[in-house]
């Protein structure tokens, strides 16, 4: 049997895509959660949750702040230096004050956890971390969709009561 | 080519200047009558709601009407006055009509006839409804029922129609009489329109519309026969008896239930949410509000701070929230008392709330 010429080239061709070389190249440092948040976040939706309520399963124990105070105006921005430490962040537009809105900080992990604990953002008033403002969770990373989730939980003696959920992304 | 083109073009644009078309101004939304069962004989008014056609309110409407016989024949282009309707309100017109003579024939000839089938039309006939037929009661079961009272419909409301049949021929004592009343209260004698044979008056509004061989009717609209009717009144039932000429005699109570009433949700009010610091949004809100309500006026005092608002919606609900976290940020307090009126000054809530210690 005689094959065309151009049926050769295409099998050629399909050899040529599979005998790719393994990229192993060199190591690398894993990204740390300081390089995925690191930037501006604008705000998507935010949303307060009725703790107590939830836990007693009554409802509506959530309710969309969205439209209210300016929340359209949010946006937090978290700053880091030349080795991807953390600095500084801070909150723009006029929003209420649900946590300080400028300072330092500094993440719980420097990884994610595969546990099931949010990463903690603790807020400081001073470079040195030695007067903590207000603590943050984080409940959703950034991926691919650069999208966040941040969470502000109010708690007595150790027991949440309300809760307030940002849903962000990020902006240039 | 391109002539011809151009020409067939030109024919096109000019069509719709030429063909004057007749607009369509849509199906009669809903029909009644009143009184809600009449003979042939007795004066009627037919209403038409004439929601979602292209008539507007107050618009001039006539009855062009060829079955079972055809008043207006001829005057398609030019209504006679006799043809036109009453606007009542909103998009209900009325027409007012004893039909043995508008029709000119006799109740046995209507009775055999197909209905009445019509369309409404504007004067000139350039602007139509689609055909409708007003739909007739037929009560002469009630002749032969040997039931001693019968209601159209059933189950009446507050606002609709009601016809109450009498055959005086099963009470006892109703032999010969002259006069029947109907002697009457809303919701087991709470809204009263008693049979007071002394004023003239009340024996005319309460009197029988005498239908012969014994047989007597009552027409009434509920809401518009009964004085007195408070706001919010949910109807349960009418409790009614008839009365024979100046009390000569009577029939046992009766009660007709009403149509089911669902009636509306109660007004919620609610802080939200259950606990709160000063660092949080307080949420103020009240639901199923009843009509009029629209506003909630708050003022919360935290030790020697005022903060005063106001939240605006509707009956569904009116929501709003407070910002604590810039109003207390420099304001020490374990306590804050708010105080909620709505728009007619009514105190809504009047309470402490407790601040938690935050961790």
């Amino acid at each position: 049997m005689r094959i065309k010429p151009f049926l050769w080239l295409a099998v050629l061709g399909v050899f040529a895509l599979g005998c790719n070389e393994q990229d192993d190249g060199e190591h690398v440092d894993p990204i740390t959660l300081y390089e995925k948040i690191n930037g501006n976040w604008g705000l998507m939706s935010v949303k307060m949750t009725d703790e107590v309520a939830k836990a007693n399963g009554i409802t509506p124990n959530e309710q969309n702040l969205s439209t209210y105070f300016n929340y359209e105006d949010f946006a937090i921005r978290f700053n880091v230096d030349e080795e991807m430490r953390p600095t500084t962040y801070e909150v723009s537009g006029d929003v209420p004050p649900l946590f300080a809105p400028t300072g330092y900080y500094e993440l719980s992990s420097d990884f994610q956890p595969t546990g099931g604990n949010a990463v903690r953002v603790y807020l400081y008033s001073d470079a040195e971390h030695a007067n903590k403002t207000d603590e943050l969770r984080i409940t959703s990373v950034p991926g691919s969709n650069e999208e966040m989730e941040i969470q502000v939980v109010r708690t007595s003696a150790g027991t949440p009561f309300v809760s307030y959920t940002f849903k962000l992304n990020a902006i240039d | 080519m391109k002539k011809i083109l151009y020409a067939f073009m030109l024919a096109l644009l000019a069509l719709p200047n030429v063909s004057k078309a007749q607009e369509a101004a849509g199906a009669v939304a809903d029909m009644w009558s009143y009184p809600v069962v009449y003979k042939y004989d007795e004066q009627v008014k037919w209403y038409f709601d004439l929601t979602g056609t292209t008539w507007n309110q107050g618009d001039d409407v006539y009855l062009w009407i060829w079955s079972p016989s055809e008043p207006d024949a001829g005057n398609w282009n030019n209504s006679s006055e006799f043809a036109k309707l009453t606007w009542e309100h909103d998009f209900v017109w009325s027409f007012t009509l004893t039909p043995t003579t508008y029709f000119n024939m006799t109740p046995e000839a209507i009775a055999a006839s197909a209905g009445f089938w019509f369309r409404l039309k504007d004067d000139a006939g350039t602007k139509q409804s689609d055909v409708a037929n007003m739909a007739y009661t037929n009560f002469d079961s009630f002749y032969t029922a040997n039931e001693l009272v019968r209601p159209y419909p059933e189950h009446p409301t507050l606002d609709g129609g009601l016809s109450i049949l009498f055959n005086a021929n099963l009470a006892p004592g109703f032999e010969n009489a002259t006069s029947v009343h109907f002697h009457s209260g809303l919701n087991n004698w709470a809204i009263l329109q008693e049979y007071q044979a002394w004023l003239p008056e009340i024996v005319a509004k309460t009197a029988l519309k005498n239908m012969g061989n014994g047989f007597w009717k009552m027409d009434l609209i509920p809401s518009e026969y009964y004085n007195g009717i408070p706001d919010g009144f949910v109807f349960e039932n009418i409790t009614y008896l008839f009365v024979k000429d100046e009390w000569a005699g009577t029939i046992p109570d009766q009660i007709l239930y009403a149509a089911e009433v669902i009636p509306p949700p109660p007004p919620a009010f609610k802080y939200f949410p259950q606990q709160i610091s000063k660092k949080d949004f307080l949420g103020i809100m009240r639901t199923d509000n009843e009509p009029g309500i629209n506003t909630l006026v708050y003022t919360i005092t935290a030790g020697s701070t005022e903060i005063t608002g106001s939240f605006s919606g509707n009956m569904a609900e009116i929501k709003g929230f407070v910002n604590l976290p810039a109003a207390l940020q420099n304001v020490n307090a374990t306590t804050i008392h708010v105080h909620v009126t709505d728009n007619t000054d009514r105190v809504l809530s009047d309470v402490d709330i407790p601040l938690k210690t935050l961790d």
